[in-house]
């Protein structure tokens, strides 16, 4: 094994890494306000990658198809929360988790329905010729992952702490009873958490698709690693997400150099299977006695 | 300045209120006293809208507001400090007492000086809280916890403040300070509703006090009345 080609795979595989992060992140926000998720994220960062795209062909320069990209994911967002998961949450019933599920398959179809079932390449201004860096050769459209990433992960995390709404929405992720007494009203607060989960399953697509193009199913895979990264970093650790998702995103590069690609996904279901059986609040998660 | 009238309300099937009705006048401050059960910390849920009532009317300021969420309730000038303390345990002490004025802050930036005053007040009241600005709430000591939480309620300016069970699972030297700030809060003119199990500490700084019994009122009268009632004295006052 050479070390250079070791490093090399681990790099751009860990900044991959970074999409899965950014998605098991958009989960974290809407548990913590809820302890709701969308099953049907990977369909939203599917449709607003298609709509960026759309943005784009109609000649809309990258820096305003962005925003506008965010926006729209912002907005299914807020549809997912009045459609699917504002009443199941009302009647304490657990049906927010099948009525996103059906969200998510209701998209699938409009998607493919608007824009065909074909994989298509998403134009971007940023370039892919490889630049070198600490030995190990990345591409400008790779580190624009990362920087996006860590950019939107880092506002939201500012405004959480250094906003009174911010830090509202830190009070319902801690008590919402006590947080309606202060005269937050939860219920916008949990509308917010999934116009902010929105908006970062966006710009996942947005920041993933001019490397893997955009289809229908673009999100499938995306999806599942996401759900094994929040699982093994914990619900509730935007630190942890970001450390999993970057180690998880090196091994499956260096599975599928070294054992095939058909090895692929085996890191990312063997991390799951092993955080489930040790430790179910995951690494960094705190624990949560439910009585069901 | 806060009327309740004929409440029902319960859990499920359950009915725990059958017809609560009291009244706060404004300034004055009021104790809700009775057994474990009887229904005081549900008559304080019911009338913040933590709990929705079955029926009856709350009326806070000349405003109905029965059935409203409790997030409205409180932006409408009442502050419940709800059994248990619940105080925003990751959340610094600072920030759970700007929190406690969030209805009436710029919710962006500069909230901080639109609160000073108040925080000012607060951390005067209580001077531990101020050496403690910066710590998470959940790492203070019970007693301290319940300062936050009634400083917190206060942060609010509120025209009726709830204060259910402020000795509950403290050590009596503390119990203490808790009513020589309820009694302090009085002499500023606050209007409150106070639920207690120490009926006698209640009772000595109420200007009038409710016993309830089985989810209704059972006695009401100014402490000299209840202190002179029989049945007072043998089941809460002995």
């Amino acid at each position: 094994m050479n070390p250079s080609i070791i490093g090399q795979m681990a790099v751009s595989g860990a900044l991959m890494g970074l999409v899965y992060a950014l998605i098991a992140y958009g989960f974290q926000l809407t548990y913590a306000t809820s302890k709701s998720i969308n099953f049907g994220q990977g369909e939203l960062v599917m449709v607003s990658a298609f709509f960026s795209l759309t943005l784009t062909n109609l000649g809309l320069p990258y820096w305003l198809m962005v925003p506008g990209g965010l926006l729209f994911g912002a907005l299914l967002g807020l549809v997912v929360e009045r459609a699917g998961v504002r009443l199941a949450l009302e009647q304490k019933s657990e049906g927010w988790i099948l009525l996103s599920i059906i969200l998510g398959l209701f998209f699938f179809s409009a998607a493919e329905n608007i824009w065909g079932r074909d994989d298509r390449p998403f134009p971007t201004p940023i370039s892919a010729d490889p630049i070198h860096v600490f030995g190990v050769d990345v591409t400008r459209l790779e580190l624009s992952v990362a920087v996006g990433v860590l950019a939107i992960m880092g506002l939201i995390e500012l405004f959480k702490r250094r906003t009174l709404l911010g830090k509202a929405f830190e009070a319902v992720s801690a008590d919402r009873d006590a947080a309606e007494l202060m005269g937050i009203s939860a219920t916008r607060t949990v509308m917010l958490s999934y116009a902010l989960s929105g908006a970062v399953a966006a710009l996942a697509g947005i920041l993933v698709s001019p490397i893997t193009t955009v289809g229908p199913t673009m999100a499938s895979a995306l999806i599942l690693k996401a759900f094994s990264v929040a699982v093994v970093a914990g619900l509730d650790s935007g630190f942890g997400v970001v450390l999993i998702g970057m180690a998880l995103g090196a091994l499956e590069s260096l599975a599928s150099f070294y054992l095939g690609s058909g090895w692929r996904e085996a890191p990312g279901l063997t991390l799951l299977i092993l955080a489930l059986a040790v430790r179910p609040t995951g690494v960094f998660g705190k624990a949560v006695i439910r009585k069901v | 300045m806060l009327i309740v009238d004929d409440l029902h309300a319960g859990y499920g099937a359950s009915e725990v209120l059958v017809g609560t009705t009291l009244t706060v006048k404004p300034g004055a401050v009021v104790a809700l006293i009775g057994a474990n059960g009887a229904g005081k910390t549900t008559t304080m849920r019911a009338v913040s809208g933590m709990l929705r009532p079955s029926r009856g009317r709350v009326v806070l300021d000349g405003k109905d507001v029965q059935g409203l969420d409790a997030s409205r309730i409180a932006r409408l000038g009442l502050a419940h400090s709800p059994e248990g303390r619940k105080v925003f345990g990751p959340l610094s002490v600072e920030d759970n007492l700007l929190l406690g004025a969030y209805g009436r802050l710029p919710k962006f930036l500069g909230f901080k000086s639109g609160a000073q005053a108040d925080l000012d007040r607060v951390y005067g009241l209580f001077p531990r809280l101020k050496d403690r600005a910066k710590q998470a709430s959940g790492t203070l000591s019970g007693g301290e916890q319940q300062m936050l939480a009634i400083g917190r309620a206060l942060m609010a300016r509120p025209k009726v403040m709830l204060l259910d069970e402020p000795s509950m699972g403290l050590a009596p030297v503390i119990v203490q300070e808790v009513f020589r700030t309820i009694r302090r809060l009085k002499e500023e003119g606050i209007t409150l509703l106070l639920v207690e199990q120490f009926a006698k500490s209640a009772l000595e700084v109420a200007d009038y006090a409710y016993v309830m019994e089985r989810g209704r009122i059972a006695v009401e009268g100014t402490p000299e009345e209840l202190g002179r009632n029989e049945r007072v004295i043998a089941a809460y006052l002995g």
